[in-house]
């Protein structure tokens, strides 16, 4: 990842969504953003160029621009109607982005687009994310990461967000992927937790 | 047999699409039925092989016409939908509302603060009556303003009637139970026609109480017994009480309304009439 200063940029064309420029660089905002403060709170999984991503619930596009800048590709999941207008935008001005108007719960209605990806990054409102996970997961390749985006208000709101997080990871046993490592994105937003797996090889 | 947005492979053969035309592929992949189970993701070499893509570039440059022009077409199709528009409309009354409220109540106090014999004490201030008293003020900007409300209040009143006749339309037995204004505030509530037809009575009848119903899931407050449908008035003129029981009633029977609304798209006359016999039913009414 670049960091200029201590603060995380991506190299790309900006404006997308009125981001500061630092240096030619667009600022990656880590309140905006939870895949930056990922980075923020010490995630380790880098962005190389190389890599091909599956983006699910891509949302207004603005932390799938800054993959964009720095995945090779990225194929953008999303399911609603207003948020899917400004991932078009976005994805209009940036060759690498596929957008796919399509449900993350419903793989089947994307599979025969999207290619087998070396980066499943996730972060949808939806009780049932271990699910989603799972099934998105034979979209990676071996050895391939999830960064899962665990918000855990959106599972069960009355109960304790380290409850909903142990439940989580229980359903993601006897899966394809095994929970390496688990972050909260304290301070910069509540109540979530990122859950990196490994798909097994 | 694997199927691809670019062809097929059956055993060692692979049978490319032979367009590389946005439209015609996208009717080829609305064709495919996926099976996940057997699913292998595919590489985009297999596409090199098949000669269907010289490069990556070429790949990706085809593929992301495809995915943008079904992106596109769906969001065209759903921009088409009547239910759309009625979500808008009724959103915009209701901020109509708002804000000619705000308004007058800001406008009143500025003209009680210049006219002391003022008070909305024993006579209600309102409407048609409040514009009124501000037209006969003597500063310029509320005499500006209580026209102005006039305009807002017929375009509230215009508005309205679009409304409720677009609902009869689109929601005829909703629209029915609990008139056109209420039924539309649900179905903008519950984001679409379709989502209104899979919700259960119980989220129908607390729809619109979110700060209540999740006070009540994290501290154990008491639940709502009603959100929207309290607007309707055999809600709120029943019995205390009894509200509880109409609006369980009421929300039982608008479920199966949403249905008969989503499925059939017409009245049904028999069940509108068992319907209102059951809410009244529960509200006492012999």
């Amino acid at each position: 990842m670049i960091w200029e200063d201590g603060i995380l940029v991506s190299r790309g064309e900006g404006g997308v969504y009125g981001e500061r420029v630092l240096r030619g660089q667009r600022v990656w905002n880590p309140y905006r953003s939870k895949l930056a403060a990922y980075y923020y709170r010490g995630g380790d999984v880098d962005i190389d160029p190389s890599l091909r991503v599956l983006y699910l619930g891509a949302a207004h596009g603005t932390t799938v621009s800054h993959v964009a800048d720095y995945a090779e590709t990225v194929y953008a999941v999303e399911n609603a109607y207003a948020p899917m207008r400004d991932l078009l935008a976005v994805a209009a001005r940036r060759e690498n982005i596929i957008p796919l108007f399509a449900d993350a719960t419903r793989p089947n209605t994307y599979a025969p687009l999207v290619e087998m990806v070396q980066l499943l990054f996730q972060d949808v409102a939806h009780p049932d994310q271990a699910g989603i996970a799972r099934a998105n997961s034979v979209f990676l390749g071996p050895g391939g990461v999830a960064i899962l985006a665990i918000k855990t208000r959106s599972i069960d709101v009355s109960r304790s967000p380290r409850d909903v997080v142990d439940d989580t990871c229980a359903a993601l046993a006897g899966s394809p992927l095994t929970v390496e490592k688990e972050l909260w994105l304290e301070p910069y937003h509540h109540d979530h937790a990122i859950l990196v797996c490994k798909k097994q090889a | 047999m694997a199927s691809y947005w670019f062809g097929e492979i059956r055993g060692r053969v692979c049978t490319p699409c032979p367009s590389h035309e946005p439209e015609p592929l996208s009717r080829r992949l609305d064709m495919l039925e996926v099976d996940m189970e057997e699913f292998t993701p595919l590489s985009w070499e297999i596409a090199r092989e098949c000669g269907y893509a010289v490069s990556r570039e070429e790949y990706i440059a085809v593929l992301r016409a495809l995915c943008i022009f079904r992106a596109e077409n769906e969001m065209a199709r759903i921009s088409r939908q009547p239910e759309q528009e009625l979500v808008h409309m009724v959103r915009m009354l209701d901020q109509l509302d708002e804000a000619a409220n705000l308004l007058m109540e800001r406008a009143l106090e500025w003209h009680a603060a210049k006219d002391p014999a003022f008070s909305r004490k024993y006579r209600q201030v309102r409407g048609r009556r409040a514009r009124e008293i501000l037209s006969r003020s003597e500063i310029p900007v509320l005499k500006a303003i209580a026209t102005e409300m006039g305009h807002l209040s017929d375009i509230r009143s215009g508005l309205s009637r679009e409304i409720t006749l677009l609902a009869g339309g689109l929601l005829p037995n909703c629209s029915r139970l609990v008139g056109g204004v209420v039924a539309a505030r649900l179905l903008s509530a519950a984001g679409g026609l379709s989502h209104m037809a899979s919700l259960p009575a119980g989220s129908i009848q607390v729809i619109g109480a979110r700060m209540a119903l999740f006070s009540h899931l994290r501290s154990g407050t008491p639940p709502p017994k009603h959100g929207i449908i309290y607007q309707h008035q055999r809600v709120h003129a029943a019995a205390k009480d009894r509200r509880g029981k109409v609006s369980r009633t009421l929300a039982a029977k608008l479920a199966i309304a949403a249905r008969i609304d989503y499925y059939r798209g017409q009245a049904d006359q028999a069940f509108l009439e068992s319907a209102e016999r059951a809410i009244d039913r529960a509200g006492g009414r012999p």
